[in-house]
């Protein structure tokens, strides 16, 4: 009984990328609607009513971005009304909310993949590619709080010291400047204890494997599977020209072919299957929980 | 079966006319747990280093060393790697990964070892550890010992037959070293793994070990049981100072018969060979009530707004010219404590007056000049430059006023100092703001006995000069023996304070060897001084 997060990392990301790969690739209005309200869904689903500084921030973005493009292009023929002699057009006011849809239907969807992918996960991810790059990443991850610690003591050592005679900006930035020299030498330091403790447990004496954190259940893979079946039809919608859409000079939509009904079906299918997934979890939790 | 054997090393470090180690000769059985000991700079890091090839200093060496019958370099690389294990003084720096499972995993992955076996053999080590609680745990989380834990497993996982350990338990709280020193002993019993390890705090080691071996000036000067090592050496007072308070106190009377080790054999010691027909030292009169020097009165600080609070309604008062020791365990917030009086952290109700001003009154940071210093835990944060030099003339210290030496040390650059070294330095920083108060967070920490007898030895100078000096340790030992009163922090706020007469002999476990060794025998006696003094009085018995 796994939720969408706790599926293999790999078939989670090829998900995600198949998902925000076609947002942004792609300007069909009906498929961008499709993954803003997937998105929002999907962090809703998983946060609940929190982070409300988050959807402040997008949906005054999205204001944004929908008010800019009409004030700047001015294609199109239907002219609404004109400001400071530009005539301001339906098309282009349309093509901005459009844009706005699509940027922040991606942003939602990174957001999520952010919560989702933790370090671990990514590290599993490079892992599969070369374990030496996932080595390297994996010691990064761990020198940047250690850093930023170390400094913030160095500090506050400085301080308490009395060293920097007054509150002033040069003085301050001559202790930075200070600081921060000290802290190349005390990396550098550091960096030959953990060397020397990498080389003492066999580093660089052959070929290194790496553990495997996450193993492919048959719920990966019949995810990955529906991915890329879900992900290919969309593609060949969108390929083939089935699902095109012109805003200027004036707004076009190509009728829908059986393809690009399909196409716009399987998509939405596609950014629903978390969704599917978590429900279904949820209903035989219930289902299982009732017999105990 | 013999697992070690060294016959007849010395070594040379390329630029030195002198022999770091000269003639060293040993042989470790398989299990055996050996302890080996000496000031610093004997030559003990050296020898380890030695044997463990990945991690052998460059220069000239002669002199065999034999790993199961091998000579150490016809090892493949594997062997080396994973059949000698070494665990470094630093907990912090050794980890590499940022995971703690990742980190269990790391020299498994390096050996090539197949990833089912990995998490097999994880498996198996945070078991028995009982890592399984933290294993997916970040490592920058980790307390001291935790991190130290952590390391060990990751080179046990290995499955080592020889396990090195240079100085491990020297960055951690006396409980935490305890506590892994009884899991070296567990994992040499369990899985007869050899272990030498250098240590010089040796209270909790020394009887424990199989082996004791003492290095001085780069040669082996004893090697055998501790009790025997003990009885030999007993009058070097250099070596002597690390060993267990009944070993000390054993040594100071001259006893005869096996030598005592544990608070159980030194009381069966004192109670079988001594009187106690005197049972108290006269008492030193309390000091006439003096100015107050650092005053908190119900201060509370938490670091989050949706925290607890780590000080939570501290009072109390510390006089001018006195010494006063918080005591307390780990994550007590007594650090938190000092920090509040330095200024770094605001607390968000309470006072806090220092000189009978309030803090916020030192207006522009006049609070650290000609009135308070601290002195950090790591004492590397204080150093900012290349050479001690300019570490000195950046503060205007003046070599003339400190109350020890420095000179020898001019040149160096201050990482390459000892820990003891470093400390004097840092001190020497700090003292040149000439502060009338001194805040000291574990002074103590990293430094061996005779840096540790030589530091309070400084600090009642300092105290001589009209100093007040607050200390936060866990050194029970070492605030028994300096200290004018002492407190103990637990919850946020002192509970309990006194003299360290009194202090330490109310206390029932919180307290010095000493104390616990003569409670009920003897009255108020907490160092081996007073109990040394309070066995001569009484007089031997006669047999």
């Amino acid at each position: 009984m796994r939720s969408f997060s706790e599926y293999n990392p790999i078939a989670v990301a090829v998900w995600f990328f198949s998902v925000t790969g076609v947002a942004m690739f792609c300007s069909y209005p009906i498929l961008m609607a499709i993954s803003l309200s997937g998105a929002v869904l999907f962090f809703l689903i998983r946060n609940g009513f929190t982070h409300g500084k988050t959807h402040l921030f997008f949906w005054l973005l999205f204001a944004v971005l929908a008010l800019a493009n009409p004030l700047v292009s001015h294609n199109g023929k239907t002219v609404l009304f004109v400001m400071n002699h530009n005539p301001v057009t339906l098309e282009a006011a349309l093509y901005g909310v459009n844009s706005a849809v699509m940027i922040i239907g991606v942003l939602y969807w990174f957001r999520s993949f952010t919560q989702i992918m933790t370090s671990e996960k990514l590290l599993y991810i490079t892992g599969a590619l070369s374990p030496k790059l996932s080595l390297v990443l994996s010691m990064a991850l761990r020198s940047v709080p250690l850093f930023s610690r170390q400094s913030a003591k160095i500090s506050a050592a400085q301080t308490a010291m009395g060293l920097y005679k007054d509150d002033n900006i040069v003085d301050d930035i001559r202790g930075k400047s200070r600081i921060f020299s000290i802290m190349v030498t005390w990396a550098l330091e550091n960096g030959i204890i953990t060397a020397d403790s990498m080389e003492a447990r066999g580093y660089g004496i052959g070929r290194r494997t790496q553990l495997r954190r996450f193993g492919f259940r048959t719920g990966d893979i019949l995810l990955l599977t529906a991915t890329l079946a879900l992900l290919g039809v969309t593609a060949a919608a969108i390929g083939t020209g089935a699902l095109s859409f012109e805003f200027y000079p004036s707004m076009k939509i190509k009728e829908l072919t059986f393809l690009g009904i399909s196409g716009i079906i399987s998509y939405a299918a596609l950014v629903l299957l978390p969704v599917i997934i978590e429900t279904e979890a949820e209903l035989r939790w219930k289902y299982l929980r009732s017999g105990i | 079966m013999e697992i070690l054997a060294v016959r007849d090393m010395t070594f040379t470090y390329p630029t030195c006319k002198e022999p770091a180690i000269r003639d060293i000769s040993l042989t470790l059985g398989r299990g055996e747990m050996a302890v080996l000991c000496g000031a610093t700079g004997s030559g003990k890091s050296t020898l380890l280093r030695l044997l463990k090839r990945e991690l052998a200093p460059m220069g000239d060496m002669s002199g065999s060393v034999a790993f199961c019958g091998k000579a150490l370099g016809e090892l493949s690389d594997r062997e080396s790697a994973s059949d000698i294990g070494f665990v470094m003084q630093n907990p912090e720096q050794q980890i590499v990964t940022d995971k703690v499972w990742h980190e269990l995993a790391f020299g498994l992955e390096n050996l090539g070892t197949p990833p089912a076996q990995i998490s097999r053999r994880i498996a198996e080590m945070a078991s028995y550890f009982g890592i399984g609680d933290w294993i997916n745990r970040d490592t920058a989380v980790l307390s001291g010992g935790q991190k130290q834990l952590l390391n060990l497993a990751s080179v046990l996982v290995m499955q080592p037959k020889l396990l090195i350990l240079d100085e491990p338990t020297a960055q951690l709280d006396p409980i935490a070293a305890s506590d892994f020193i009884a899991t070296l002993r567990r994992i040499s019993n369990d899985l007869s793994i050899t272990i030498l390890m250098a240590e010089h705090r040796l209270e909790d080691v020394v009887p424990l070990c199989d082996r004791l071996l003492v290095m001085d000036g780069g040669s082996l000067i004893a090697d055998g049981s501790p009790s025997q090592v003990i009885a030999a050496l007993g009058k070097r007072g250099d070596i002597m100072c690390g060993m267990p308070a009944a070993s000390r106190l054993y040594a100071k009377l001259s006893g005869s018969g096996p030598c005592p080790l544990t608070v159980r054999e030194g009381r069966n010691f004192i109670e079988s060979s001594y009187g106690n027909t005197t049972r108290g030292l006269p008492q030193a009169s309390p000091a006439a009530e003096s100015e107050t020097a650092l005053e908190y009165s119900e201060v509370c600080f938490r670091y989050d707004r949706n925290g607890r609070d780590v000080l939570d309604g501290l009072s109390l008062k510390v006089s001018r010219g006195e010494i006063y020791c918080i005591l307390g365990g780990n994550g007590s917030g007594k650090t938190t404590s000092l920090s509040a009086a330095a200024g770094l952290i605001k607390p968000y109700s309470g006072k806090i007056k220092v000189f009978g001003k309030k803090l916020r009154d030192y207006k522009n940071r006049s609070l650290y000049r000609d009135c308070l210093a601290m002195l950090p835990q790591d004492v590397q944060t204080v150093f900012l430059r290349s050479t001690v030099r300019e570490e000195l003339a950046e503060c205007n210290a003046e070599l003339k006023e400190l109350p020890y030496d420095l000179s020898p040390l001019l040149e160096k650059h201050p990482y390459d100092l000892s820990g003891g070294q470093q400390q004097l330095v840092a001190l020497a920083k700090v003292l040149a703001a000439h502060p009338r108060l001194l805040l000291l967070d574990e002074p103590t920490k990293g430094l061996d006995g005779a840096a540790k007898e030589s530091f309070t030895e400084l600090l009642k100078r300092l105290k001589a000069d009209g100093l007040t000096v607050v200390i936060v340790t866990h050194d029970v030992e070492f605030a028994a023996l300096c200290a004018d009163r002492c407190a103990m922090f637990f919850g946020g706020r002192i509970v309990s304070e006194g003299a360290p007469r009194e202090f330490f002999s109310e206390n029932s476990f919180y307290t010095t060897a000493v104390s616990r060794m003569t409670r009920g025998y003897y009255e108020g006696a907490v160092t081996v001084e007073d109990a040394a003094a309070l066995c001569r009085m009484n007089g031997r018995k006669e047999s």
